[in-house]
């Protein structure tokens, strides 16, 4: 079944786009993002807008299998080609024949097995693991992940020629939290999708209000994440409370890395109370907002650097700015160890 | 002087996007420039009398230089198309197999570049 590639942002229309240009095209793609962005979904809408979309589309999860496996898996083995090949087997390349392969968590494949696959794509042919014959492969490649490839090629685990080979198209996925037009749009095409699978139509329906507060929240599990949010809070039906626990625990995964609560800002304002001795010359918002951002930025680096045993270089990695600002900013707001 | 000449450029650098536009806009030619893949395609997708010549960055984000170059090459086979590659990226074989009439490395003199045009347009 194809599943509509959902989203009104900038960059979900920039790929709906992409997608409408090269499904024509049969060229190498490579999708990247994190966890549950949608990377097989773009994947599909790539194979049903194309004209292989009635061949099959054959998907392999790089990461699932242990490489003697996953090499039988892909390319298949003859009768006797190792000890348990009762009979022969077609592998994925075969299967996938005038269709779409669509390699998962591509960056989880070993270096022997990238080389043969590197082999495939230039050659253009593969032979079954215990034959010499070489049988022509006409197959989309389509691969993906949510790893660094560029990273992983740096770091000598992803060959550098394949990664080429691969990323002749790339699709960019930006996770949900980057894009956060997209929230609205996503929850009211789940909720009626959810809603037609309920027969007895007596789900708690959401204030539409109250989900705005979902736009807030960074989303680490991205749309599948918010999937289940949806689905959890069909069946439980108190939005309020599952709303506000989500609102609550925002940035986090590790919240104790915002041990900042704005209470704190207020109860040093007490003295505004006090009815005529305060001096209220040196008040004002905009101070309050660089001291409170300067705490919170204190907090949450030295936090971090706590975290990681003071490695800067991970701290950076974290915090996402660069070493040249981390090493300024531990300086300036004067972190000590 | 018959009619100029109609190239399309496409970079993700600005920088060197707008050298180059800029420094053939100066001559016998008018220039379209595209600062991705998808851009640069869909000007060729949309440009009824097609490009006397294309030149396109190899390494860029969405459609690839490659990606364009073996896309030309199918629709628009006699359009003559010059890859420029940065330094320390591998893919000029890739350029070549997939059919660049030129390949050239970056960083090069903006008039070795009108000669490669010269010679494939001339
Ligand atoms: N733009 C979208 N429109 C509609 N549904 C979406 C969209 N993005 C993601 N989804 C849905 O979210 C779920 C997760 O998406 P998908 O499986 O494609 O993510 P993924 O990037 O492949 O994740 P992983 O890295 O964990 O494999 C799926 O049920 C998918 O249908
Ligand atoms: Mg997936």
């Amino acid at each position: 079944m194809e599943i509509p590639l959902i989203g009104k942002s900038k960059d979900i229309e920039k790929i709906r786009e992409l997608i409408k240009h090269v499904s024509g095209s049969s060229l190498n793609v490579v999708i990247t993002g994190e966890s549950g962005v949608g990377k097989e979904v773009v994947a599909q809408n790539l194979y049903y807008k194309s004209k292989r979309n009635n061949k099959p589309f054959i998907k392999i999860n790089c990461a699932a299998l242990p490489e003697g496996l996953l090499e039988s898996e892909l390319f298949g083995y003859e009768q006797g080609a190792f000890t348990g090949a009762h009979r022969k087997k077609r592998g994925k390349f075969e299967l996938a024949n005038k269709g779409v392969l669509f390699l998962d968590e591509i960056c989880d494949m070993s270096l022997v097995l990238q080389a043969k696959l590197l082999h495939v794509l230039q050659s253009g042919e593969f032979s079954r693991l215990g034959s010499e014959i070489d049988i022509k492969s006409d197959v989309w490649v389509i691969a993906a992940t949510n790893q660094d490839l560029e990273q992983s090629v740096k770091q000598g685990i992803f060959r550098e020629d394949l990664y080429y080979r691969l990323n002749i198209i790339r699709i960019t996925i930006p996770p949900l939290r980057k894009r956060p037009e997209d929230i609205s749009v996503l929850i009211n095409y789940y909720l009626k999708q959810y809603a037609s699978r309920f027969d007895n139509k007596k789900f708690a329906k959401p204030n539409l209000d109250l989900l705005k507060k979902l736009n807030y929240y960074h989303w680490p599990g991205n749309v599948r994440e918010l999937q289940n949010f949806l689905k959890k809070g069909m069946v439980i039906g108190n939005w309020e409370e599952l709303v506000d626990e989500l609102a609550s625990c925002n940035k986090t995964e590790d919240n104790s890395i915002l041990p900042y609560s704005a209470r704190n800002i207020v109860e040093n304002l007490s003295f505004l109370e006090e009815k005529n001795g305060a001096d209220l010359s040196s008040f004002s918002l905009k101070k309050i907002k660089k001291k409170a951002l300067e705490k919170i930025e204190r907090e949450v680096i030295s936090y971090v650097l706590g975290k990681t045993g003071w490695n800067r270089s991970k701290a950076t990695k974290i915090l996402k700015i660069s070493y040249k600002t981390l090493l300024t900013k531990i300086s300036d707001l004067d972190i000590k160890k | 002087m018959g009619k100029p000449y109609k190239l399309l450029i496409i970079d993700d650098n600005k920088e060197i996007l707008t050298a180059i536009c800029a420094f053939f806009t100066n001559k016998k030619y008018v220039v379209v420039c595209a600062s991705d893949g998808l851009e640069g395609l869909k000007f060729l997708e949309s440009e009824k009398k097609g490009f006397d010549l294309v030149i396109t960055d190899i390494v860029m984000p969405n459609i690839s230089g490659i990606g364009l170059i073996a896309m030309i090459k199918k629709k628009h086979s006699n359009t003559p198309v010059i890859a420029i590659t940065g330094w320390g990226e591998h893919p000029e074989a890739l350029a070549s197999e997939a059919k660049a009439d030129r390949v050239l490395e970056k960083p090069f003199e903006l008039v070795q570049l009108a000669k490669l045009v010269d010679e494939l347009l001339g």
